[in-house]
């Protein structure tokens, strides 16, 4: 059903915002192969909407938003067991306040540059004739599933100042490589392991673009940039603002990367506090994260504007790169090589170094780690879509406070950083849930908790782009409101709703923290043992499970693409 | 060839060990070995309670010596759940060794970060099901035994370590030691330019920008814990105002602070003794990196890895006699070959070219639960601008 509708006319018009892939290759072939019965069906008449179950859905949405805040009870109720006049001393001490500073302006750096990266990453391979199209599509979008703390530890190694690189350089006489340590070098190692959030977004917006709006502002003598800034630019914003959202809100709650990179983080302040076991002062500034948070989610439903755009059309020819062709691969090239290739390269060196295992045949490779990760991923990822309906719906239906509200909130668990919300869910599990405590059902809700985000602004943005006249014109043809739901709207948001399943599949494929305090037992996942061998030194013995973690979401971007049916032309 | 004589060897050695354990022992011991190699006869028994793993060491082979082995010990059976914050890589293969030694016990392994645990058990409160807690530091255990979650240890169980290394109520016990040092780049300085005195390092102008360390890790902050009680808090502010202004360098933790001084990026810093042992285990004996001590301060303590039972589990005797395999003399053996740690037990001595324990030099008057408190060590770290 949904794979007739992939290519029905219908769906090449109105193409849902953010896709993993779904390409609208020009060509004679797919401009009418088989009008379904999705557009028969909008061609009967009856009336519409008001009759479409709304007070169930907002209850859902409802329901989803109150589960996914329950995290913060435990982090309010211990926040208050700090003294006000200390909780103060604590917010407003300068040490709080630098590196509040800190972690806005990381913050803001590593936004800035993920769009510069991922944006013309986007438009270079849905737009152009970029060679190897489909290899760069799945190659830079691979950095999201890398532990970004394994990226930053790789290029200490690599491009510290007495790093792999400088040992390579010394006979040419270099002594010491400037310094990578710090905002800069945090900015690049974040900026290069999450920027694939923004490039996701936009391609999909980049797909369903109507181009000849393009060509017609060629036609008008705009040169292809300022075509590129007064039409493309205004239709993608929203999607880049997604995309950013999470980029920030990830760069927010990030601990493992700005201590290796040595940067003094928000963060940082919160593990010191945990690990002189002060939970209460600990919860107090994870609170003052949320307060952050929710400053940048306002921002950014200030700047992604009116998405009412119900646009999407035809595509035409792809942009020539002529003789951009070299720098365009170059920067594939370099993005790819920087995220990828140094954190392998520096694994493999340290796996064949070998003899610093000593003692580590504990950690050999067994396939149930790979079952473990993806069976966990792959229930997230269901989850998080059904979670997400009702919020996503609901918000792209309703211009309204409380809808807004819905949607926001389920926010809060991705930008609060994960061990919080994995001692959240310790607490929450083993006072009021303990059949369930320890056991997969409250791992896979901790990770819907945290990723939430990702399934619900993908799917939020399909359902802006599906115009209301077609679900209404199903019912006109008498459908039931569920029926128009199912046949229509549901085809329509589905590459969507893949879309958004794909980033909690890849990014519960390595989340850590979570994992560590909730999983059962003796449940080891590739991402833990990453970890147990990289904690201890290891590292040798981490480039094999490193190495399957990424070859294993390497084949589920590629199985996701299929599903989306991706020409292969 | 070699790795049969070690076997023999420790059969030889075995056979001893039951046989001073009295008769108890001895049957104790035929029962275990009958049972943990599937029947076997004498020669299989031998092999399945030896050494630990190979029996090599970067450092050259060895074979047990002293302590009490595992077969004079009480028979392990039932299951227990015991969170580690010592890493699977480093102790995991001595966890699988005395689950394989009895068939129906098994012993199911929560791993994660010390602190992380002592959180998560101080979160789950009476719904813990941890039974045993295993932790790299003494500060982490003295936290749970502060906040009423440990329950006293058999006294002998706690015996079989000296006094210094264990709980004073004995809630808790240490399992193997490590010892605080000073790893130096030996391109760049010999033994004697490193002062002994701990508080002489902000003044050593000559380690301007050289000194590493990582004052987020949890041994760091024992260590300022350590001198806070010996010299005070203001003598212990001014000794890391000193060392901020002497231009030391932060790490996130204290392996990649001497990996830096391996690989000459700085040339000294601060770091538990195991981490040089690890790089140059790795790296080779030619590693320009190499191990110096103060003398009797607090850059000399000597802090413990141990384990607890906690009070909130129904398993009190089966979390005793867990710990109290980690006190035998296979296991201690394995600390000191796979972990480069000390060996707590008398008689197993360490690896390489480290100090005996009795060759070391901590400064005396301070014991390890006072290295708990590091509440205040963290107030004082971020008022000076360290955290």
């Amino acid at each position: 059903m949904i794979r007739q509708l992939a290519d029905s006319p219908t769906r090449r018009i109105y193409t849902p915002n953010i896709q993993m892939d779904a390409e609208h290759a020009p060509g004679p072939d797919d401009t009418a192969s088989d009008a379904t019965e999705s557009t028969q069906s909008v061609d009967s008449a009856e009336s519409l909407a008001e009759s479409t179950p709304r007070l169930g859905v907002s209850l859902a949405a409802a329901t989803v938003a109150a589960l996914v805040l329950l995290p913060l009870i435990w982090l309010v109720r211990l926040a208050f067991d700090v003294g006000l006049s200390e909780a103060l001393a604590l917010s407003l001490r300068p040490q709080t306040l630098e590196v509040f500073a800190n972690s806005a302006a990381l913050v803001v750096a590593v936004t800035a540059a993920s769009i510069l990266v991922g944006v013309p990453l986007a438009y270079l391979t849905v737009r152009t004739d970029l060679p190897f199209r489909r290899f760069w599509t799945v190659a830079v979008s691979l950095p999201l599933v890398i532990p970004s703390y394994i990226g930053a530890f790789a290029f200490v190694t690599a491009f510290g100042p007495q790093g792999a690189l400088q040992r390579l350089l010394e006979p040419l006489g270099v002594q010491s490589l400037p310094r990578l340590y710090g905002l800069g070098g945090a900015t690049l190692v974040l900026t290069l392991y999450t920027y694939p959030y923004v490039y996701i977004t936009t391609r999909a917006a980049l797909k369903s673009m109507d181009t000849t709006l393009v060509e017609a502002a060629r036609t008008l003598r705009h040169t292809r940039w300022e075509a590129f800034r007064r039409v493309t630019l205004p239709q993608i914003r929203p999607a880049v603002a997604a995309g950013s959202l999470l980029v920030a809100l990830y760069t927010l709650s990030d601990f493992g990367t700005p201590a290796i990179m040595r940067f003094d983080a928000f963060t940082r302040v919160i593990f010191v506090e945990f690990n002189a076991f002060g939970r209460d002062f600990a919860a107090l500034l994870s609170l003052q994260l949320v307060a952050v948070t929710l400053l940048i989610l306002a921002a950014e439903s200030r700047i992604r504007g009116d998405e009412q755009v119900y646009g999407g059309g035809r595509a035409t020819d792809r942009v020539r790169l002529g003789r951009w062709k070299l720098p365009a691969l170059g920067l594939c090239g370099s993005v790819a090589g920087l995220a990828l290739v140094v954190p392998l390269a520096v694994l493999g060196t340290w796996f064949f170094r070998g003899a610093s295992d000593v003692g580590s045949e504990t950690l050999a490779f067994d396939i149930s780690y790979v079952l473990n990760s993806v069976g966990v991923a792959a229930a997230t990822a269901a989850v998080a879509a059904v979670f997400a309906f009702p919020v996503a719906y609901i918000a792209a239906h309703h211009r309204g406070k409380v809808a807004t509200l819905t949607e926001r909130a389920t926010y809060v668990g991705y930008a609060v950083p994960g061990v919080v919300i994995g001692l959240a869910l310790v607490y929450l599990g083993t006072s009021y849930a303990q059949p369930i405590y320890q056991t997969l059902y409250l791992l896979v809700f901790a990770y819907v908790v945290r990723f939430l985000p990702q399934a619900v602004g993908s799917l939020r943005a399909s359902f802006l782009r599906v115009d209301p006249k077609l679900p209404e014109a199903a019912r006109t043809l008498g459908r039931t409101p569920s029926g128009a739901f199912r046949s229509v709207t549901l085809p329509l948001v589905a590459p969507g709703l893949f879309g958004g399943m794909a980033l909690v599949f890849l990014t519960t494929m390595k989340e850590l923290p979570a994992t560590l305090f909730l999983a059962p037992t003796g449940f080891e996942t590739l991402v833990t043992r990453v970890w147990s061998a990289y904690s201890q030194g290891y590292f040798g013995r981490a480039a094999v499970p490193a190495l399957i973690l990424l070859a294993v979401s390497g084949l589920s971007m590629l199985v996701i693409v299929s599903q989306e049916g991706y020409d292969v032309k | 060839m070699e790795r049969n004589d070690t076997r023999r060897l420790s059969r030889r050695r075995l056979v001893a060990a039951g046989v001073t354990a009295g008769i108890t022992g001895l049957a104790g011991c035929n029962d275990i070995l009958g049972s943990g190699s599937g029947g076997g006869g004498t020669d299989n028994s031998s092999q399945s309670i030896g050494q630990i793993g190979s029996g090599r060491s970067p450092f050259g082979d060895r074979s047990i010596e002293g302590g009490t082995s595992m077969a004079a010990m009480p028979a392990l059976s039932g299951e227990l759940t015991v969170y580690s914050g010592r890493g699977e890589a480093l102790v995991g293969e001595l966890v699988g060794f005395i689950d394989d030694l009895y068939d129906d016990f098994s012993v199911q392994v929560r791993y994660a970060g010390s602190s992380d645990l002592v959180n998560q058990i101080l979160t789950e409160g009476d719904g813990s099901p941890a039974d045993v807690f295993y932790s790299v530091n003494a500060g982490s255990l003295g936290t749970l035994a502060e906040e009423g979650r440990t329950s006293a240890l058999p006294d002998d169980v706690l015996e079989l370590v000296r006094d210094e290394f264990q709980d004073p109520d004995g809630q808790w016990t240490g399992t193997s030691g490590r010892a605080r040092t000073i790893p130096y780049n030996t391109d760049q300085w010999s033994e004697s330019d490193i002062p002994t005195d701990i508080s002489a390092f902000p003044d050593t102008e000559r380690f301007a920008d050289e000194v590493g360390w990582a004052p987020t890790y949890g041994s760091f902050q024992a260590f300022v814990t350590a001198m806070r009680v010996l010299r005070g808090d203001e003598e212990t502010r001014q000794w890391l105002q000193g060392m901020l202004d002497l231009g030391v360098q932060e790490y996130s933790d204290e392996f990649l602070v001497c990996q830096a001084i391996a690989d000459g990026e700085i040339s000294v810093g601060f770091a538990n003794h195991y981490y040089i042992q690890r790089i140059l285990a790795g790296r080779g004996q030619e590693t320009p990196l190499a191990t110096a001590f103060t003398n009797g301060d607090a850059g000399s303590i000597f802090n413990v890895a141990g384990a607890c039972t906690l009070n909130t589990s129904d398993k009190q005797e089966l979390g005793a006699n867990f710990v109290r395999h980690l006190l035998s003399a296979e296991a201690q053996d394995y600390f000191a070959r796979e972990t480069f740690e000390y060996p707590l037990v008398s008689g197993v001595d360490p690896v390489g070219d480290l100090p005996r324990i009795d060759e070391l030099n901590p400064p005396q008057g301070i014991d390890l639960t006072e290295l708990a408190d590091l509440e205040a060590t963290v107030d004082l770290m971020r008022d000076v601008g360290v955290l």
